[in-house]
């Protein structure tokens, strides 16, 4: 055994440029490979959170017929007690109500679509990071009365600034039309251009007088102690309470949920490639080596070397050499990763755009030990799987090769 | 007593588009302590025979027989296994495995017998010296010359205890005081170790070192004829 390694490492380095070469490209491809993912993870999870800090939270309770209507009849029944429930729940950490109706904006300029979100400011600023999204103005927390927060692309469509008044008209709870006259107190950006041209932020004890004689609301907010446990929250939820949807961010916003997969499928994309390279490398150089030494195993064979000993020795050779550079790719991978989940990578020059489809322009690559984990046993079994066949190949040389005179 | 016997030995390649007939119903008896030496034009079908005693082909009529025991018929990975234990090989080249030391070549046809740390050591330093390379044991194939690898090639087939060695013009590529040199050597052995050893040549001063020659016409056993070399012995 111990001669067959011998053998297997000495081949190695007969044609150190080839062995190199195919050591270099294993190496890089796999710290590439690796990084990417770790990149896309990261992307992907900055995402995810951010949706759910910002807005979204970990899971949301609404009329069943609330979020595809809008219409503010369509309100919590039996809240107080929901509230209560979630007080006295340890894995529920902070939640929020929100009185939210569809209606319209009026400006001097013209008249838009809005979803008009009425909330209880210093409760969304203990349940969601809203509040950071201001670049411009105040928080609704400053005591003045009528005050309203618009989007950034709403004020860039509508010209408008802070100070400017804004009408809004929508149904109340009896199906009566009402407008009323807001002023513009700050300016708001998320990560999402087309969320901050159609939302609008009120606060909902004014929102609540407009709309009806005793409070109403239209959707709960909660942050809970483990996102996993979003789902056993809502099932809890739906169970205790009849006339009511209680449901995970997942169930809430299909895009975050396509998200999640889509970062899946692209891992298992940039793994295939990198695997079908890993695969062609290996073929490539050891179907080469074993060409140049049909005769040298014809001689090994005729001599009496058997069979299993020659597959041996060339699994030996390819999996040694295969396995070092993943190994090296893998590390400098993994300390790639740590340092950048530190410092972040900047996109800065690639994101101009990013930041209106929703996106960081700074990642933090993350890799789970669960990932690395699957790569390995991948790149392992794709090396046994590759160097299989020129193993086999090589017991079919026929000993008569070492006989042969020229 | 015979220990490699081949019986009505045939051989026809490309049976099916244009055959050649190498081998045609060759029948000999090698003894024990042989100095065998075939020879014959070329084509006669001397790589032929030879690979048929080694097993490393099949004939396509007739047996090859080595210490009693039928090998022509023998499956493929046994047949390795029998190689390894009953048949020395010395080929025109590539006989060495290239990134390991003379001395490591020829310790490694021992390990694949399974023999102890200890013999192995000691029989590839004996051998090594016995073929006189004594002081080349870490050298490499191509650290040496071809006379110098040819010995080391002996003495490999030797270190496996086979029955007998097989030599396919072991002095092709020397020149002839290599040439003359490896004949000593493989001579020694011959007559103070008994080791039996059969080779073709075209080499007429390698020819006159042989006790029996055998010249091979077309395939066919044209001459078998027992000579006295007492005169060679002198080496
Ligand atoms: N693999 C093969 N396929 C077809 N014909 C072959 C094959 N090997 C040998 N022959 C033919 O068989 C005959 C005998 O060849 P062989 O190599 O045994 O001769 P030889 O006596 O060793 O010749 P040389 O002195 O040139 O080495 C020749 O006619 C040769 O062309
Ligand atoms: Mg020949």
């Amino acid at each position: 055994m111990k001669t067959l390694l011998t053998i297997a490492w000495r081949n190695i380095w007969r044609n150190p440029a080839r062995s190199g070469v195919l050591l270099a490209a294993i190496v890089a491809g796999l710290w590439a490979g690796v990084v990417t993912v770790g990149i896309i993870n990261g992307l992907m999870q900055q995402r995810i959170d951010y949706m759910i800090e910002s807005e979204i939270t970990h899971a949301q309770i609404h009329h069943p017929e609330f979020l595809a209507e809008g219409y503010s009849w369509l309100y919590i029944p039996d809240h107080d007690e929901i509230i209560s429930r979630l007080e006295n729940d340890s894995r529920v950490l902070s939640f929020t109500s929100r009185t939210i109706t569809d209606g319209m904006l009026q400006s001097p300029v013209k008249t838009s679509g809005v979803r008009i979100r009425g909330i209880d400011a210093d409760k969304e600023r203990e349940t969601t990071t809203f509040h950071e999204n201001l670049i411009e103005g105040e928080y609704l927390d400053s005591g003045m009365s009528s005050a309203i927060l618009i989007g950034q692309e709403m004020a860039r469509e509508h010209s408008m600034e802070i100070g400017n008044r804004v009408v809004l008209t929508f149904e109340d709870v009896n199906n009566e039309l009402i407008s009323a006259s807001f002023n513009i107190v700050g300016i708001f950006r998320s990560a999402s251009t087309d969320y901050d041209r159609t939302n609008v932020f009120i606060r909902s004890e004014e929102f609540i007088k407009l709309l009806s004689h005793k409070p109403v609301y239209h959707e709960i907010g909660m942050m809970l102690v483990h996102e996993d446990l979003a789902g056993e929250k809502v099932a809890d939820l739906n169970d205790h309470f009849a006339g009511i949807k209680a449901q995970t961010w997942r169930q809430l916003s299909p895009e975050l949920s396509m998200l999640v997969e889509l970062g899946g499928v692209m891992v298992i994309i940039i793994t295939m490639i990198i695997m079908a390279a890993l695969a062609f490398g290996i073929l490539n150089t050891m179907l080469m080596a074993l060409f140049e030494r049909m005769r040298e195993i014809g001689m090994l064979i005729s001599i009496g070397m058997s069979k299993l000993r020659v597959f041996t020795t060339i699994m030996f050779e390819s999996v040694i050499l295969t396995l070092t550079g993943a190994a090296a790719g893998f590390l400098l991978a993994w300390i790639t990763i740590g340092y950048l989940s530190g410092s972040g990578l900047n996109l800065e020059m690639f994101a101009e755009g990013a930041a209106q489809l929703g996106w960081d322009h700074i990642i933090y690559p993350v890799l789970t030990p669960g990932e690395y984990v699957i790569i390995i046993i991948v790149v392992v079994l794709i090396t046994l799987i590759s160097s299989l066949y020129p193993a086999i190949k090589g017991i079919r040389i026929n000993p008569l090769e070492a006989a042969k005179s020229s | 007593m015979a220990i490699l016997q081949t019986k009505n030995l045939s051989k026809v390649y490309n049976p099916d588009t244009v055959p050649v007939h190498a081998l045609r119903d060759v029948s000999i008896t090698i003894d024990k302590g042989e100095f065998t030496s075939i020879v014959g034009p070329s084509g006669s079908g001397k790589t032929t025979l030879l690979n048929m005693l080694g097993g490393l082909d099949k004939p396509t009529s007739g047996s090859v027989w080595v210490n009693g025991e039928e090998i022509t018929s023998m499956k493929e990975s046994k047949l390795i296994d029998f190689r390894l234990h009953n048949i020395g090989f010395v080929f025109q080249h590539y006989n060495l495995i290239p990134v390991f030391t003379a001395h490591e070549n020829v310790s490694f046809i021992m390990l694949l017998q399974n023999r102890s740390k200890k013999e192995i050591r000691e029989r590839a330093d004996d051998l090594l010296e016995q073929v006189g390379l004594g002081d080349r044991k870490n050298a490499r194939p191509v650290q040496m010359s071809g006379g110098q690898q040819q010995r080391v090639a002996v003495a490999r087939a030797l270190a496996s205890e086979p029955k007998f060695i097989l030599a396919d013009e072991p002095t092709a590529n020397l020149d002839s005081t290599s040439a003359m040199n490896l004949l000593d050597i493989m001579n020694k052995m011959n007559r103070e170790q008994n080791v039996t050893f059969v080779f073709s040549t075209h080499d007429q001063r390698v020819i006159d070192r042989a006790r029996r020659v055998i010249t091979m016409v077309d395939g066919a056993i044209h001459k078998d004829e027992y000579r006295d070399v007492e005169e060679t012995a002198e080496n």
